[in-house]
């Protein structure tokens, strides 16, 4: 039962992730290659001020942490407003790389390549979520309020706002609205959802290194949502879960162990090709 | 009197080609003007000035004697001029309703704050503009399309709801770019009827035309225009008489 709640438990935070990742990619246009780097700032944040000297509580770390993730994605997305299309895409791989330069070799700050052991659990409001189950309520309660959130504003005018923007910036300009802003919103949004995961990612497993955090991860997000769907809510869900399965169903194939993880990067890398030239709606989406 | 648009002196180049060139003129308020001129002459230049969309090397322009230099576009819009693009720029993947509404200005709920915390103000809020751009659809004659998507509405369609998005923003001062060229006579009669209508109803319209027919038909005022510089300003007949301008404008004999 245990493993099944664990499989929920990263599904879950796989989730507010791919919606940060749609968000931007999906609904905005903003190709962002680096959602990873935002995942890993929140979870080593969290970490960092839950095992402190003088230790802060889960809930005030997860604050402190998304609303650094916030204006952290402000930043880093903010060449999209000066480059476009294909030149940010490069822009954000840059972001990227020196995301996962900086958790490897920072040593004192992030443990380096050895990663961040003895993170502890979560509290919330006092009460101790030990037990797997307890994180299962914890992230699907948090996953299904992101959701809510991603949900209200793709029905309000903002998300309207989004997805003529990602067709011509210019109309939008021309229709009286500020890109900008719409823009500096979409990704403070999506580094909230992002510094939140990295948050529950890193109370959960107790344990982070820069592997989570690196590129590979950012375009297992992508796959995601390629997978799943772009600039739907279902897309967002369906494809953390699924994608999250097959390392499970990897494991019932008689491969040996040690090229089980190439195995899995070689699936998620034909998964993005096939699904770009067959099914670019993904399984529940639009075209992106 | 003070002029509704005054534009000024204005000068700009594009590396070596020199597209406008000390051009002047001033338009009336509730007149259609029309801009005409060879490709090349400066039109749509004048457009993105005006629109905020290009910064001039020199000159200024002023609407309602307040100076719109360095505005962004989105500024001079809530001012009160709001242009269509000769390439239309719609949002092609949204619905002709949502192309209209992006343009309503001072919707609530338009950043997330608002839209994930008051919903249902949101929600309130968004089915009275729907409303409004159901109106503004109707009288461009697009009602019964509004649930389309973009690309699915045939050309002068689109070239209808460009309108009605210009005319969502509010905007009292329409630059529209080529609003007759490309269309079927029905569509082109479509058109025209609604530019009459728009004037009636007291907007000020600026309109680039290449078709001297509608030209004829719509123009109070035609300006002249010619390697970025203003030859001649005057009623259409005058100007479509002219024939120094039509040998600019149609090319010498050969």
């Amino acid at each position: 039962m245990d493993f099944l709640y664990s499989y929920i438990v990263l599904a879950a935070i796989y989730v507010l992730l791919g919606l940060s990742t749609n968000l931007l990619v999906g609904i905005a246009g903003i190709f962002s290659v680096s959602q990873a780097a935002v995942f890993g700032v929140g979870a080593y944040l969290v970490a960092h001020f839950m095992m402190a000297a003088d230790p802060l509580s889960f809930l005030p770390s997860l604050a402190i942490a998304a609303a650094c993730c916030i204006a952290l994605n402000i930043l880093v997305t903010l060449p999209s407003l000066r480059v476009s299309g294909d030149y940010f895409v490069v822009t954000s791989f840059g972001i990227q790389l020196l995301a996962t330069a900086v958790f490897t070799n920072w040593a004192q700050g992030t443990g380096g390549a050895n990663g961040l052991p003895g993170i502890p659990p979560p509290d919330v409001f006092g009460l101790p979520i030990e037990t797997t189950a307890q994180y299962m309520l914890l992230c699907a309660a948090t996953s299904a309020l992101g959701c809510l959130c991603f949900f209200l504003i793709m029905r309000a005018p903002f998300g309207r706002l989004l997805r003529a923007i990602r067709e011509d910036e210019t109309a939008v300009a021309a229709a009286g609205k500020n890109v900008l802003r719409a823009k500096v919103s979409a990704a403070a949004l999506a580094g909230a959802f992002a510094g939140t995961a990295g948050g529950l990612y890193a109370t959960f497993l107790s344990f982070i290194d820069p592997s989570s955090f690196d590129l590979d991860a950012s375009i297992l997000l992508l796959t995601m949502v390629v997978v799943g769907g772009a600039r739907t809510l279902a897309g967002s869900i369906i494809g953390p879960f699924l994608l999250l399965a097959l390392p499970q169903v990897l494991t019932l194939v008689e491969i040996p162990t040690t090229i089980a993880a190439a195995a899995r990067q070689l699936i998620y890398g034909v998964l993005l090709i096939v699904f770009m030239l067959f099914r670019p709606q993904g399984l529940a989406g639009e075209r992106l | 009197m003070t002029a509704y648009l005054q534009v000024t002196r204005l000068d700009h180049r594009f590396g070596g080609l020199h597209a406008l060139q000390d051009c002047s003129f001033t338009i009336a308020q509730g007149r259609v003007t029309c801009l005409v001129g060879p490709n090349g002459a400066g039109k749509t230049t004048i457009f993105n000035v005006i629109t905020g969309f290009l910064q001039p090397d020199e000159g200024s322009v002023a609407f309602r004697d307040r100076a719109l230099d360095r505005l962004r576009p989105q500024a001079i819009v809530r001012a009160g001029i709001a242009r269509t693009f000769q390439n239309l720029r719609l949002f092609t993947d949204l619905t002709a309703l949502d192309n209209v509404m992006i343009g309503i200005a001072g919707q609530f709920g338009e950043e997330p704050v608002g839209a994930i915390f008051r919903p249902l103000h949101t929600a309130r809020a968004q089915m009275r503009r729907r409303r409004e751009a159901l109106a503004t659809l109707d009288h461009v004659g697009l009602a019964d399309r509004a649930n389309e998507v973009v690309r699915n509405l045939s050309y002068g369609e689109q070239k209808l709801l460009t309108v009605a998005r210009v005319l969502a923003t509010g905007a009292e001062l329409l630059l529209l770019d080529e609003p007759a060229s490309g269309l079927s006579a029905g569509a082109l009669d479509a058109v025209m009827a609604l530019l009459r209508r728009l004037q009636d109803e007291g907007k000020t319209l600026l309109v680039v035309e290449h078709n001297t027919r509608v030209v004829q038909q719509i123009a109070d005022e035609v300006l002249f225009l010619h390697q970025g510089h203003l030859m001649a300003q005057g009623t259409p007949e005058r100007i479509i008489s002219d024939p120094a301008l039509a040998e600019i404008y149609f090319g010498g004999a050969l």
